[in-house]
């Protein structure tokens, strides 16, 4: 499955654009993390664990758009846009989305 | 180019489970990370403020310099109050480090309680129904015996660690109506342990009683007129035996009794009558 | 005592309600996506070439409230961290429901599709209240009206 944020492939022709593929993550640290990161909030710099944990967000979610890729057939996404929103405090969503596409290989 | 739209198969951003299941897990977890946190914190925090000698908690009363009760017009009866501290004092054998200072509050509560530094409260509401000097003394003595166990600042000392724990726990902004569950449930842990300190006094105070008057009677007076002021409540026994920061009042008369027997210590003698004036103290404070 | 009971009726009244709100909502909502199939819309910027359209900008949003059983329960999931699952079905609904409605207006307009679609997310109520906001936006591109066509060619 390719993945890729550009919507024309040198090299590959477009044979069928099959709609509209998204995927979400939403996830949370456990409170001690929490708490961590409100005390480094102190001194600032990187908050790891909220670091890895929109990273992992990110993973999943991409994950689950390439199945719903898959689901319709296609075998790349184009254009694929991330965008991150707190849902609730102390939780945070990774959306990912793009154009389903079917390429001739 | 070809243009069309799929339906992308479903379940693929959701999850399937039994959200109720996995609630009453993830609730039971948390109820039981919390109480085990709280006991931890209850024992070590009021440990730690045992070690603080009480000569520092008198320090520190002075410091804050805080005002108990109302003095107005009140000075004989304080005065009458103090005598019968220092002589129930004795009679708990108080360590000669420690000392206790009565005050008295014209409020129409019916309460007595004993604070850092030694200070005991009793309000005009508690006053007015003593039916004899017995039954006072034994309020006296069960104060003056958490003076001793050093109860105030112990439960200071776990209070607070408790206290701060669950705040930072639960008050995370994310927890919300959960956490406010979580936080009754610390709070609820907490309360068993002050019910353990109200055993622990009233056992010291019927002993106390017995070394002053030879007998135990006039000390259930006590909890039943405890038992009036409270009167009926809708929540049954068990429920409210295991949420009150005090043992129920039914319960502390039977150990009383039992207590008694026990010892074989007498349950009835000679009641001794409360000063002459006490009625007209109590009046002159209206 | 009674807060402890008014947590329970809540939960059991939020658990019950939202729970048929969400079934009905996706039933609702595969439905209408199954209907508008053919109107395409995709997230592609480049519009077949060979022909004229007229462009507009359509505009689909929703805002949907969390019940109190998601909110306690993400929140007990907070205190353990990992998948804040009652939330993701919840965004699910709220993005699918964004797009129809989006479609939806370029149908209106006639339209044969819908490019460049893209969507926000916002969360709208603070505190303790769990909203959120998805806004559904693309090109809609129609056919031109026939005399337009008649005097460019």
């Amino acid at each position: 499955m390719l993945v890729t944020n550009l919507e024309i492939l040198p090299g590959h022709k477009i044979v069928r654009h099959v709609g509209l593929v998204q995927g979400s993550s939403v996830r949370s640290k456990h409170v001690g993390r929490d708490i961590m990161a409100s005390l480094k909030n102190i001194f600032g710099g990187e908050l790891q664990g909220y670091t890895e944990l929109l990273q992992e967000s990110r993973e999943e979610a991409t994950k689950r758009m390439m199945l719903q890729a898959e689901s319709i057939g296609a075998n790349a996404v184009l254009n694929v846009r991330y965008s991150t929103s707190s849902i609730a405090a102390g939780a945070a969503e990774i959306f990912v989305y793009g154009s389903a596409v079917e390429l001739d290989i | 180019m070809e243009f069309e739209n799929r339906q992308p198969q479903e379940g693929i951003n959701t999850v399937r489970e039994n959200p109720l299941l996995v609630f009453f897990k993830l609730l039971v977890g948390a109820i039981i990370i919390i109480v085990v946190l709280v006991i931890i914190l209850q024992f070590s925090g009021s440990w730690i403020a045992k070690k603080v000698p009480f000569r520092y908690e008198l320090a520190l009363m002075e410091k804050v310099d805080m005002e108990f009760g109302t003095t107005d017009n009140s000075a004989e009866l304080e005065a009458y109050l103090n005598e019968l501290g220092v002589r129930v004092a004795q009679a708990l054998s108080l360590p000669e480090t420690m000392s206790v200072q009565v005050h008295y509050d014209s409020s129409e509560v019916f309460n007595a309680y004993a604070t850092i530094g030694g200070n005991l409260l009793f309000y005009k509401g508690l006053l007015k129904k003593m039916p004899n000097e017995n039954t006072l003394a034994m309020v006296m003595a069960h104060e003056i015996a958490h003076v001793m166990h050093r109860d105030p600042i112990a439960g200071l000392g776990g209070g607070v660690a408790s206290m701060v724990a669950l705040m930072v726990l639960t008050g995370q902004s994310g927890t919300g109506a959960a956490g406010n569950v979580l936080n009754q449930t610390g709070m609820l842990t907490s309360t068993q342990f002050t019910r353990k300190m109200e055993e622990a006094a009233d056992k010291a105070a019927l002993a106390a009683m017995v070394n002053l008057y030879g007998h135990t009677n006039g000390a259930n007076t006590l909890f039943e007129l405890m038992e009036n002021v409270a009167g009926d409540s809708a929540v049954p026994n068990w429920l409210e035996r295991f949420a009150a920061t005090h043992p129920l009042s039914a319960d502390r008369a039977e150990s009383v009794v039992l207590q008694s027997i026990e010892n074989n210590w007498p349950t009835d003698g000679v009641l001794t009558a409360l000063p002459e004036n006490y009625s007209l103290w109590l009046r002159g404070n209206l | 005592m009674i807060q402890l009971g008014i947590f329970i009726s809540l939960l059991i009244v939020g658990f019950l309600f939202g729970r048929i709100a969400e079934k009905r909502h996706f039933k609702s909502i595969v439905a209408r996506e199954l209907a508008s199939n053919s109107l395409v819309a995709v997230a592609s910027r480049f519009p077949p070439e060979n022909e004229n359209y007229e462009q507009h900008l359509v505009v689909g949003n929703v805002v949907v409230a969390s019940d109190y059983f998601k909110s306690a329960m993400a929140s007990l999931i907070n205190f353990f961290g990992g998948r804040v699952t009652p939330f993701e079905s919840l965004l699910d609904r709220a993005r699918r429901e964004a797009i129809l409605r989006m479609k939806h207006e370029a149908s209106l307009l006639d339209a044969k599709f819908v490019f460049n679609v893209k969507l926000e997310t916002s969360r709208i109520a603070t505190g303790q209240v769990g909203a959120v906001e998805v806004v559904a936006y693309g090109t809609a591109l129609t056919k031109p009206a026939m005399h337009v066509e008649a005097i460019s060619s």
